[in-house]
């Protein structure tokens, strides 16, 4: 298979802040990849960098195969969507889309109007054409900037945070349409977002960054359930995270004296210090999951608790430390309470 | 395009604007620096000491140059003699001028910040916004209404003989002098004031409110700090532009009130260009000490982080009842004071073109300015060359200042290294003094000079096309640096990623979106140009090169003409005309985009 993206020892410093650290990244041909961190992280600037926007100060960057980390931004034939949508305002939708057609020769056989037309029938903004971008809500306008993107054919989608200044119903509607898309036309893309849940929605791999580094790259599932730093458990999801010591078997840790399972596949040498992280989900509250012997049973007290419509987030206090639980119970839980979770619960960092 | 030479196409504009000013502005400026302290080849500081070191140019503070170790025994002497007044000479007169005009200035400038910040009424937008007009008025033309109105036979005086006072005679004094220097810089004043009251934020004042302070505390702790950073501002620019203030001078003071400007101008007409390049390099080091105090001044500006919800304004008229507010009343008798100080020139001028002496009406004056025949009592400019002459160099400066500007303003949002670079070159012209310009022109460009081995020579016409463009540009980078900066830079970003080269982005992003100020930018250089008078007056060789101001000039200087200012006034008014109309490009399309 080719790669859509190759990035290789990239570093970028903007006035001696290194905005991107040494980061290399493969991304296949048609992946829908999703880098994701908090803000600074450096997200945006391996997006820019892979546009051609942003100086590299080392490393290289190839679009399909090529090497393109000498070329300016118009001769890398990458499409581009900005948070504010940045279309031109002094342009209808029609002349928003139809800019990149002039500079590039596209595969279709349709005329520039009809391929226009076309893109905008796909984004579902066709009877919008002649308005003036400042007429459009913003939803619309991300959507003729989606078009305006796709319009020449690009061989990579670059999608800055696109769906941030819009409102939550909006935003979870328009990813599921920009995957779908995606998946029809099989172009490869890149999306970036602060939001950890919208990149475990959309994407086939998730790469999570951090002061300019790569955390980890993986596929949603394995991000979520197995993260492999601190960092990422903590933003990926509310993940508790305990410092603990294995045990002399090697099967068990120990927590500020409360005896933890390992799993198995771990094999442990005993005395070593260790990093767990248990899922909120993976926990119960008193008796409301099944009680195993060898489980880790914790007796906290609830703090607060947060109704989230289909469950409830419960903040426990555990030996002056907070461990987070999520719920399906029909009530919350109040007071003292029992909190258990397994061996297979429990993932090393 | 090819991407390698797209990416000089602008290193390669501002090298060419660089060489244009260094050959038009800083070779010119530098040469009447040198002449101060250089004899044949050779360094010297004769030339300076003859100037600081004679009581005409430095009064009492000549001996701190002539006889340095006198000095205290000199002021010893002064005190035992009980304090006699002392003489400093022209350089003391010109700042004692200078600061009288800037009192003037704020003085009159507050009340109209106080107004226009604090009050509605309509037209409240309007006058906010006439206030950018004495930037665009040929000062020339201002001081011809300020005869027209202030005259022997001007209408003040009529308007005094109506209430059985007067006639005051006002020309020639320096009372007339400081009311032209305030009419000028009044606005400045009011403007600068007034943007810095209008962007205090509403919940500031408030909040003092909330915790106990009165109104009065309140604008005093929040909001006179903020004022006052821009009346500092305001002040110093002030004292500068009046201090090398040259054409209102010449034509309402004369010799006998002689500045600094106006003595040079003098030194050069009788021939003395060494003189007068020492005068020159004296005043500009001044005026450039005096515009670093106006970029501290400009740095020291709070910058209120965040939105900013401004003041409530009060209704100018709420009701009969609140005519009787003092405020309201002190409001209403600065109305009148506006409207004598501000109105009746630019009114005078206008009437008293179309007016003989004897008060009948008359369009022989605009006749005269189609004649292509030099009246014999009108000097020797021919008014219709001097019309013709204008609008060309006008085309020729904007055709020079409008990509010089752009470009500059192009460097100035790249980087923060361009940003300063930008800002010294626009604020150079500030501090050089037209007059010292256009001699410095003469000395080099005119009079022939060499550089890198050619002989270069240019013409009266080609050097004032270049002196205007070089006081027009920094007008056109005012205004389109702010449109560039608030283009998105992601929208050049996409334009780029879609396939357009750096100079298609220019061209089809870039340019579209900040034509508005392009428009307005050389609505300004085109109006500056039209009213240049100090630099032309002295490149304008014989009668060929005169333009408008030149010729209006010539017409009031000519005393024969006695008290009939017809055709001055008719040409006056023909300015006027020009400049309203930039003015009205610049607020209706300039101001479009600042809503």
């Amino acid at each position: 298979m080719t790669l859509g993206v190759a990035i290789t020892d990239c570093s970028v410093a903007y006035d001696s802040v290194t905005a991107l650290d040494d980061v290399s990244l493969s991304i296949e041909d048609g992946e829908f990849f999703t880098l994701v961190g908090p803000s600074g992280c450096g997200k945006t600037t391996t997006l820019r960098a892979i546009a051609g926007l942003a100086d590299l100060d080392r490393g290289t960057v190839a679009i399909g195969g090529r090497d393109v980390t000498d070329d300016p931004p118009e001769s890398r034939n990458a499409g581009i969507v900005f948070q504010n949508y940045a279309l031109f305002p002094h342009m209808s939708v029609r002349e928003n889309v139809a800019y990149g057609l002039q500079f590039r020769e596209t595969e279709s056989d349709l005329d520039d109007d009809a391929r226009v037309t076309e893109l905008l029938e796909l984004v579902e903004v066709a009877d919008l054409a002649d308005r003036d971008p400042d007429q459009l809500s913003g939803g619309q306008q991300q959507r003729v900037a989606l078009a305006r993107a796709l319009a020449p054919e690009p061989d990579v989608l670059l999608l800055d945070e696109p769906l941030s200044a819009l409102d939550a119903q909006l935003r979870q509607r328009l990813r599921v349409q920009i995957r779908s898309i995606q998946e029809d036309l099989g172009i490869t893309t890149v999306y970036v977002t602060h939001d950890q849940a919208e990149a475990l929605a959309i994407s086939d791999r998730v790469a999570v960054m951090r002061d300019g580094r790569l955390e980890q790259v993986d596929t949603p599932e394995t991000v979520y359930r197995e993260p492999a730093t601190r960092f990422v458990a903590e933003f990926v999801g509310d993940n508790n995270v305990f410092d603990a010591v294995v045990g002399p078997a090697g099967s068990r840790a120990t927590v500020d004296g409360v005896s933890v399972p390992l799993p198995p596949e771990y094999g442990l040498d005993s005395g070593e210090p260790v990093t767990l992280s248990v899922r909120p989900e993976s926990i119960t509250v008193d008796g409301s999951g099944p009680e195993t012997n060898d489980g880790a049973t914790l007796a906290a007290t609830v703090d607060t608790v947060e109704f989230l419509g289909d469950a409830y987030r419960v903040h426990c206090d555990w030996q002056g430390r907070t461990v987070v639980v999520r719920t399906g119970a029909s009530e919350p839980p109040e007071g003292d309470v029992t909190l258990r979770f397994g061996a297979d619960d429990v993932s090393l960092l | 395009m090819d991407h390698r030479v797209d990416r000089f196409v602008l290193p390669a504009g501002a090298v060419a604007t660089l060489a244009t000013l260094l050959v038009v502005f800083y070779l010119p400026v530098g040469s009447v620096l040198a002449s101060a302290i250089t004899a044949g080849s050779r360094l010297t500081v004769d030339p300076l000491l003859t100037v600081l070191g004679d009581p005409f140019y430095t009064g009492a503070a000549h001996s701190l140059f002539v006889d340095p170790l006198g000095v205290s025994g000199g002021i010893g002497r002064w005190l035992g003699a009980g304090l006699p007044p002392v003489g400093f000479g022209l350089f003391g007169f010109t700042a004692y001028q200078a600061l009288l005009s800037t009192v003037a200035s704020v003085v009159v400038g507050l009340p109209g910040a106080y107004l226009l910040a604090r009050f509605e009424f309509p037209g409240r937008r309007f006058l906010r916004s006439v206030t950018i007009l004495p930037f665009v008025m040929p000062s020339i033309m201002v001081a011809v209404g300020f005869l027209a109105m202030f005259g022997r036979t001007g209408l003040f005086n009529d308007l005094l003989g109506l209430v059985g006072l007067g006639p005051v005679e006002l020309t020639f004094t320096l009372e007339i002098v400081i009311m032209a220097h305030a009419f000028y810089n009044a606005p400045l004043v009011t403007r600068l004031v007034t943007a810095a009251w209008e962007s205090v934020d509403g919940r500031r004042v408030e909040t003092a409110r909330t915790l106990g302070a009165s109104p009065l505390r309140a604008f005093r702790d929040v909001i006179v700090p903020q004022l006052l950073p821009a009346l500092g501002t305001a002040a110093v620019l002030t004292f500068v532009f009046t201090f090398m203030s040259f054409p209102i001078v010449l034509a309402l003071g004369g010799l006998q009130l002689a500045t600094v400007e106006v003595w040079l101008f003098d030194r050069v007409q009788n021939l003395d260009i060494t003189e007068a390049a020492t005068l020159g390099a004296i005043e500009t080091a001044l005026s450039l000490g005096l515009i670093y105090l106006y970029l501290r001044f400009e740095a020291m500006k709070l910058q209120s982080g965040g939105e900013s919800r401004g003041l409530a304004r009060e209704r100018l008229v709420d009701g009969w009842r609140s005519l009787a507010d003092p405020r309201r009343l002190g409001l209403l008798a600065y109305g009148a004071v506006v409207l004598v100080l501000f109105v009746g020139p630019l009114a005078s001028l206008v009437i008293e073109s179309v007016t003989t002496p004897g008060g009948q009406f008359t369009t022989e004056y605009y006749g005269f300015l189609l004649s292509q025949q030099s009246g014999s009592a009108t000097g020797t400019v021919r008014p219709a060359q001097a019309v013709s002459n204008s609008l060309l160099f006008g085309v020729g400066a904007l055709a020079l200042a409008l990509p010089m500007g752009l470009v500059v303003s192009l460097v100035a949002t790249r980087e923060r290294r361009g940003s300063r670079l930008a800002e010294a070159l626009l604020t150079a012209p500030l501090a050089v003094s037209g007059i010292v310009l256009g001699l410095g022109m003469l000395q080099t460009l005119v009079f022939g000079t060499e550089i890198l081995g050619h002989r270069l020579t240019v013409t009266g016409p080609v050097a004032i096309v270049a002196a205007h463009a070089v006081a027009g540009y920094p007008f056109v980078t005012r205004n389109v640096t702010p449109a560039l900066g608030a283009i998105d830079d992601r929208l050049v970003d996409a334009a780029r990623s879609l396939g357009a080269s750096r100079a298609r982005t220019l061209i089809d992003v870039q340019l579209p979106l900040i034509g508005a100020a392009l428009v307005a930018g050389a609505a300004f250089a085109f109006a500056i140009s039209i009213g240049e008078f100090d630099s032309t007056v002295l490149l304008a060789e014989g009668v060929d090169s005169a333009t408008m101001p030149v010729a209006l000039e010539r017409y009031t200087g000519n005393r024969s003409l006695g008290p009939n200012l017809g055709p001055a006034t008719a040409m006056g008014t023909l300015l006027l005309a020009v400049t309203t109309v930039s003015f009205v490009v610049i607020d209706r399309v300039g101001g479009r985009w600042e809503q």
